[in-house]
């Protein structure tokens, strides 16, 4: 299975697949092949929770092909708990920014054809 | 390394254009060898931007724009970058010309979208996103730009009306510029009433689709000096990158390829951003602008929303920013947007800019980006 593969499983059961470097410790999402930091190849596998706060996020009104029954929905960073990485992702649903407030508690509940599918807790 | 500097410039008009993606490239680049005074056989190679050709049945742009300018013999390299490609065309033809291995180069940048309608252009580029995690759930460039305004109002206190005055200001300067997409005077309140496309952005706070074609010929000061037209020179030529998607930035409310290849330019040039007098910067949405003015060293981090409410990036302000009209009104054929900030500082350096004049100018920057910034490209010219 390829990393994006094993990655994309991990999302659909919740959890952000991520990789500990071997050689320094720094933490990037699975699908990076070489460590930012110190640039070694050699991980340790290491399962977040994908849950984590809204970062940042947009609510889309004008969408790109295939999202039109689901608009308007939010398109949301979020930093995941416990890290410092961040995902982004699809949240249906919300209608108005006072829906999701910067900092709200969102999770990873899913990954299909509209990738990473969150929820707001 | 050779001096290089830029001896024609050249630009269709841009917004919904009639001919052909290959014929629009052809007229800016025939305008641009016009503009330097020279043959077509005097270019030895060709450097073409273009992202969609696809959409108008012409991809390989490079042969056949050379094989119509009579010139088929002679090497070109067709280039995507996003909406950064203009730039790194560019770049390509001033690092062979700086190297010796052309004495004269054509770069010419085009795009042809506008027939493709609204919902096309979205998904497609869509794709100039890292995908994976950001196109694929359902985010357009206006939602990433849009998720970097919300963080930026966040971080900074800043408002919707303070983005609007970018709008408002750069429909200003294209009002001055026959070549811009959309010359009309807005007001904040016509941007603030305008539909809402990914929120907080508005419809006028993105640039639009546009079609066009801007080229220049570049060449090295021998055949400058030797051809005796007004030419500018390159002082520096940076290039960047960043994390492909937002969310592997340490900041949302910087683009750290603007950073570095600012960075890089600067050190070439061996001047500082206090040197500069005037900048086309990659304004695709009007936060945009405002990061670029923070990230390129012209304003501390935070403060750039301050010197746009102040008045202090208009027309002959502190330091005029899109003197063109920026991609905002000037238009947004993505893949010339990069070569057309370059044909801008051509003519304001060299006394072409008419109304749009920045006063007692020497010294012009560009910074162009593709995507969120995930690559961008910095470039540094003075008069002669």
């Amino acid at each position: 299975m390829t990393e994006k593969k094993n990655f994309i499983e991990h999302a659909k059961d919740g959890k952000i697949l991520s990789h500990k470097c071997i050689n320094c410790g720094y933490l990037s999402l699975a699908t990076v092949y070489f460590c930012k930091k110190c640039g070694k190849r050699g991980f340790d596998d290491f399962v977040l929770d994908g849950q984590g706060k809204v970062g940042t996020y947009t609510i889309m009104t004008v969408p790109p092909t295939g999202f039109e029954k689901y608009t308007p929905y939010a398109w949301v960073i979020i930093n995941l708990d416990n890290s410092d990485l961040r995902i982004s992702g699809f949240l249906p649903n919300i209608q108005k920014s006072g829906d999701l407030p910067i900092g709200a508690a969102v999770k990873v509940v899913g990954f299909d054809d509209r990738g990473i599918v969150l929820k707001k807790l | 390394m050779e001096k290089v500097c830029v001896l024609g410039a050249g630009s269709t008009k841009y917004g919904k254009l009639e001919d052909s993606i290959t014929d629009i490239t052809l007229q800016a680049s025939v305008d641009a060898i016009e503009s330097a005074g020279i043959e077509s056989k005097d270019i030895k190679a060709g450097y073409i931007s273009n992202v969609f050709g696809v959409a108008d049945k012409q991809v390989h742009l490079g042969p056949v724009v050379m094989s119509n300018l009579g010139i088929s013999d002679r090497p070109s390299l067709s280039i995507e970058s996003a909406c950064g490609s203009g730039s790194v065309s560019f770049r390509e033809a001033y690092a062979n010309v700086a190297a010796g291995f052309y004495d004269v180069a054509l770069v010419a940048g085009v795009e042809k979208v506008t027939h493709t309608g609204t919902e096309w252009t979205t998904t497609y580029f869509s794709y100039c996103s890292d995908f994976f995690y950001e196109g694929q759930s359902g985010v357009s460039f206006p939602g990433l730009f849009a998720s970097m305004a919300r963080a930026y109002m966040n971080e900074f206190k800043a408002t919707e009306e303070d983005f609007a005055q970018v709008a408002v200001k750069n429909h200003d300067n294209g009002l001055l510029n026959p070549k811009a997409h959309l010359r009309k005077k807005i007001t904040v309140d016509d941007v603030m009433s305008s539909a809402v496309v990914a929120s907080p952005l508005k419809l006028y706070d993105c640039c639009p689709f546009s079609d066009g074609a801007s080229s220049v010929i570049l060449c090295n000061e021998k055949f400058a000096k030797d051809h005796g037209a007004n030419y500018i020179e390159v002082m520096g030529s940076g290039r960047g990158g960043s994390s492909a998607a937002l969310q592997g930035r340490e900041h949302l409310t910087t683009i750290p390829s603007t950073k570095i290849a600012a960075e890089a330019a600067f050190k070439m040039a061996g001047i500082t951003p206090k040197d500069i007098d005037f900048a086309e910067v990659h304004d695709c949405f009007t936060i945009a602008e405002i990061v670029d003015i923070e990230d390129l060293g012209f304003f501390e981090k935070g403060k750039g929303v301050e010197a746009v409410r102040e008045g202090q990036t208009k027309l002959n302000g502190q330091i005029s920013i899109n003197s063109s009209g920026g991609l905002k009104s000037k238009g947004h054929p993505i893949g010339a947007t990069g070569v057309g900030q370059i044909v801008e500082v051509f003519d304001q350096l060299t006394g072409k800019a008419g109304e749009r004049t920045v006063k007692n100018a020497k010294i012009g920057l560009t910074q162009n980006f593709g995507a969120t910034g995930a690559s961008c490209a910095v470039h540094i010219f003075q008069s002669v």
